[in-house]
């Protein structure tokens, strides 16, 4: 049961890291690259909870910091994506929420993750932040990552209770 | 309610494994192997997925291209007329273009040894690091601190090299800088990216040089043509910073390659075989440095 959950995790979190390298960020979409990485991960604590989230959080993360053709400080990113999918996990066990209200919370970390990765890189002397472009990069992360999460919200929800029926009593 | 206790101390762990890998990479060298891994594991699935991608991708853009068609046809006749026109005034600037190649040592780019590669993936805006990873890897004879190069001009050097796919860090990173020189006067300086795609910082080492909007960019070369090989066209004046004397004097360039619309590319294994650079002897071919 716990190695269904950990293998529609692994699937779905390599499976968007491969999508965001060589689809999204190819379309040059305007600002940031739509993060449908996080996405996965908060929709992923969203069913699973927060052990499950963190754990998410963190392989999607890592992921992204080693992936061709990543060049930042790796770790950066699964330290920032452990702390969402922790959220997102708590937020979604305190009670019965809507499924759209997973998509409204991708919404509001993508931006925060920008901000904090752009935080974290200046901190560190990264010399490629750019704060001139911060505040369009995390208002265009947050429409792309509010979109994301209405349309994959329920088919990964419905994919999750197929595949690991025993995560949800009800 | 569920056991947040045991969520908490993974949360814990993970942050902490997180930070452990940051402190890591900025000491510098020690993440190496995860990157080797990263390059040769999830290089190969990209590529994999690439191979389904990639004729997609190239099926939308000419999809897309059928509505424009007869702009397009508009457009492509009256540069041939242009062009047509151009023509006669040809033969004579050939000439002259060629003893300038030979003064400048501008080789054309299809004299380099090239293993053309596809860009199948690119790095997230969000990132702020402007790199691609293309299909060829170590197995073609790619090796780290290549030049990469399109039809336009210079694109990057490979700064990860994977066996079937290597990572390109493109000129208009902001950690990229070349040298470069500008092909009318033979001043250098050096090429650095500014984190945007449509320029480039040149600083120049004469404070007093002469430069004009529109003058051509080449690479200056590296010893022994690695990272970069010499005269590789990088880039057109498009404006200049500063005034002549001051001591931090800079032109922004134009790169000649479109970097969102990179798709073929070429690794130059060897630059080529003769000297690219003869020396300058003004007496004897009566160009005096351009002004």
């Amino acid at each position: 049961m716990v190695g269904r959950r950990i293998v529609v995790s692994a699937l779905l979190l390599i499976l968007a890291v491969l999508i965001e390298v060589t689809i999204l960020a190819p379309l040059d979409f305007p600002g940031a690259t739509p993060t449908l990485v996080l996405v996965v991960v908060v929709i992923l604590a969203g069913q699973f909870g927060a052990t499950t989230g963190a754990i998410a959080g963190f392989a999607g993360g890592f992921l992204i910091d080693i992936a061709p053709p990543a060049a930042g400080t790796i770790g950066i990113t699964a330290l920032l994506l452990t702390i969402v999918g922790y959220a997102a996990g708590r937020f979604a066990e305190s009670d019965d929420r809507p499924w759209w209200s997973l998509a409204i919370l991708a919404g509001l970390a993508a931006p925060l993750v920008i901000l904090a990765g752009s935080a974290l890189g200046g901190l560190l002397g990264d010399p490629r932040v750019r704060w001139d472009d911060v505040i369009f990069l995390m208002l265009t992360s947050a429409g792309y990552a509010l979109a994301l999460g209405l349309i994959l919200g329920r088919p990964l929800r419905r994919l999750c209770r197929w595949i690991v029926p025993e995560a949800y009593p009800r | 309610m569920r056991d947040t206790r045991r969520s908490r101390i993974v949360l814990a762990i993970l942050v902490l494994m997180s930070i452990t890998l940051i402190v890591f990479d900025l000491r510098g060298g020690l993440t190496q192997p995860l990157r080797s891994v990263g390059e040769t594991v999830l290089g190969s699935a990209e590529r994999a997925m690439a191979g389904v991608v990639v004729p997609v991708r190239n099926l939308v853009d000419s999809l897309g291209g059928l509505g424009s068609a007869d702009e397009r046809i508009a457009a492509l006749e009256q540069e041939n007329a242009q062009l047509r026109a151009e023509l006669d005034t040809a033969a004579n600037d050939r000439a002259r273009i060629e003893d300038l190649n030979a003064l400048l040592g501008l080789v054309s780019t299809n004299e380099y040894t090239t293993v053309p590669a596809q860009v199948i993936a690119v790095g997230p805006a969000q990132g702020f690091a402007w790199t691609v990873t293309i299909d060829a890897g170590s197995r073609d004879g790619v090796e780290r601190d290549m030049s990469v190069i399109s039809g336009a001009g210079l694109v990057g050097r490979t700064i990860d090299v994977g066996p079937t796919t290597s990572t390109v860090l493109l000129i208009v990173d902001a950690t990229s800088s070349v040298g470069g020189r500008l092909s009318g006067t033979s001043q250098i300086g050096i090429v650095s990216g500014t984190g945007r795609q449509d320029s480039l910082t040149m600083q120049l080492l004469d404070p007093l040089a002469v430069v004009d909007v529109g003058d051509v960019v080449v690479s200056f070369g590296s010893e022994g043509g690695r990272p970069y090989a010499p005269g590789i066209p990088i880039g057109v004046v498009a404006e200049m910073r500063g005034t002549e004397g001051q001591l931090t004097r800079s032109a922004i360039l134009e790169p000649y390659v479109d970097i969102s619309r990179l798709d073929i590319v070429g690794v130059v294994l060897r630059a080529p075989e003769g000297p690219p650079r003869s020396t300058l002897d003004p007496a004897l071919t009566g160009v005096g440095g351009g002004g």
